[in-house]
């Protein structure tokens, strides 16, 4: 039956109409988990508060089962779903400079949106600066195009490079999440900052 | 105590999340296989003229019994088992998109021809493997409608021949010939030929690769 818009050819405006009511949506849950804090945020890299892998991880198992029950009872085509296509170099390049301005800037775009929609000022240079960049990225991509487009695998999923099952590597990710839950657990009592946490 | 109850119930969460986990690991999920040859380099490989062969050009190498090509029938085991050209492997289409080609396709330096009744299903087994990045997929054009038509059905019309004309019609003779010879051997010693010929024997051959 899903995905909808593979069944049913949606106007633009519904299809804008959707993105923009799931949109309020993720930002309403990233807010409401505290992510508009970029103390919360740069938590995650001292050990003081793990909410954010926490969080993450839990939504990404939960869809994970989510997709893979609704693929297996026929409601979700999970073949028509999008997957992001793999270039090694530019993933490697794209997540150091995207690691480095998180735990300078203290957040990721999407929580940045959401600490500027609550006001905070920091967040508004943060904004500027994501959108400085991606202005830059558009000028120079002639330059970098070879890097940004080297070593293309294609939407290639972890499971079949491993040659597993979807299932079984659900699993896996499921133990693999507990286990880090549990860690971060340890870490947030060995790392406690009660001073950073009680004003959060 | 709040956050004892808290704890309380993320261990559920984590104990329900763990055994559906274990439930979908037992479910017989079909691993799908991405393409990794990018969009725009495969439709310019696929329009490739080289990727299809004629049927002239498939009796040649049946007739000089070419060890570097082998030809891949999509058909259904019935039709092939009625017909099929010589020293062609049968694998129905539908088995051939659901499983892994490096079964079939082990061997890199060897061209795999497919055919089919017609283009449709030859034609959709190349983009699928060349798409999964096995560059030695070909087709062969026409399909054995087209065989019948150029060799099986080949005449020679007017007065003089010249060496060219001959020797294509003397490779399509034979090539006729060959294909008449096995499709009418008798039924209990075609299927015995036809195990003998399978995929999964070719590991027994040996020989010097």
């Amino acid at each position: 039956m899903g995905p909808l818009s593979s069944y049913f050819l949606f106007p633009e405006w519904l299809e804008l109409l959707v993105a923009f009511i799931i949109g309020i949506g993720f930002g309403f849950a990233l807010e409401q988990a505290g992510f508009s804090s970029c103390r919360k945020l740069a938590g995650m890299f001292y050990g003081y508060d793990t909410t954010v892998i926490k969080v993450f991880f839990t939504a990404a198992i939960v869809a994970l089962v989510g997709s893979q029950f609704l693929n297996y009872f026929g409601l979700l085509n999970l073949k028509q779903v999008y997957v992001n296509e793999f270039y090694t170099g530019a993933a490697i390049i794209g997540g150091v400079i995207m690691g480095a301005g998180f735990i300078m800037g203290g957040y990721c775009p999407g929580t940045g949106l959401c600490a500027l929609s609550i006001g905070k000022i920091d967040a508004l240079v943060f904004a500027v600066g994501g959108l400085t960049g991606a202005f830059l990225f558009a000028e120079t991509y002639p330059v970098i195009q070879n890097l940004a487009n080297s070593d293309y695998k294609g939407p290639v999923k972890i499971n079949e490079s491993l040659g597993m099952s979807p299932g079984l590597f659900t699993l896996l990710m499921i133990v693999a999440a507990a286990l880090m839950f549990w860690v971060a657990e340890i870490a947030e009592k060995r790392f406690a900052r009660p001073e950073i946490k009680n004003a959060l | 105590m709040h956050y004892e109850k808290a704890m309380e119930m993320r261990k559920k969460i984590t104990i329900l999340l763990l055994l559906s986990g274990l439930v979908l690991a037992l479910l017989p999920l079909s691993a799908n296989r991405s393409f990794i040859v990018k969009p725009g380099k495969l439709l310019s490989e696929i329009l490739n003229p080289e990727v299809s062969l004629t049927a002239d050009q498939v009796a040649k190498l049946i007739v000089n019994e070419d060890s570097t090509t082998r030809l891949i029938d999509l058909r259904s085991p019935e039709d092939f088992r009625k017909l099929n050209i010589p020293g062609s492997v049968n694998i129905p289409y539908n088995d051939f998109i659901s499983s892994d080609l490096y079964i079939y396709m082990t061997d890199k330096n060897v061209k795999y021809i497919f055919y089919s009744n017609s283009d449709f299903y030859s034609n959709y087994a190349m983009v699928f493997a060349k798409g999964l990045g096995y560059k030695n997929s070909y087709v062969m054009k026409g399909g054995l409608n087209e065989w019948f038509n150029t060799v099986m059905e080949s005449k020679f019309i007017g007065q003089r021949i010249s060496a060219r004309e001959n020797a294509l019609y003397e490779t399509r003779t034979k090539a006729a010939r060959l294909f008449t010879q096995i499709n009418s051997m008798p039924d209990s010693l075609k299927a015995k030929f036809i195990a003998s010929n399978k995929f999964s024997a070719r590991k027994l051959d040996g020989g010097c690769e």
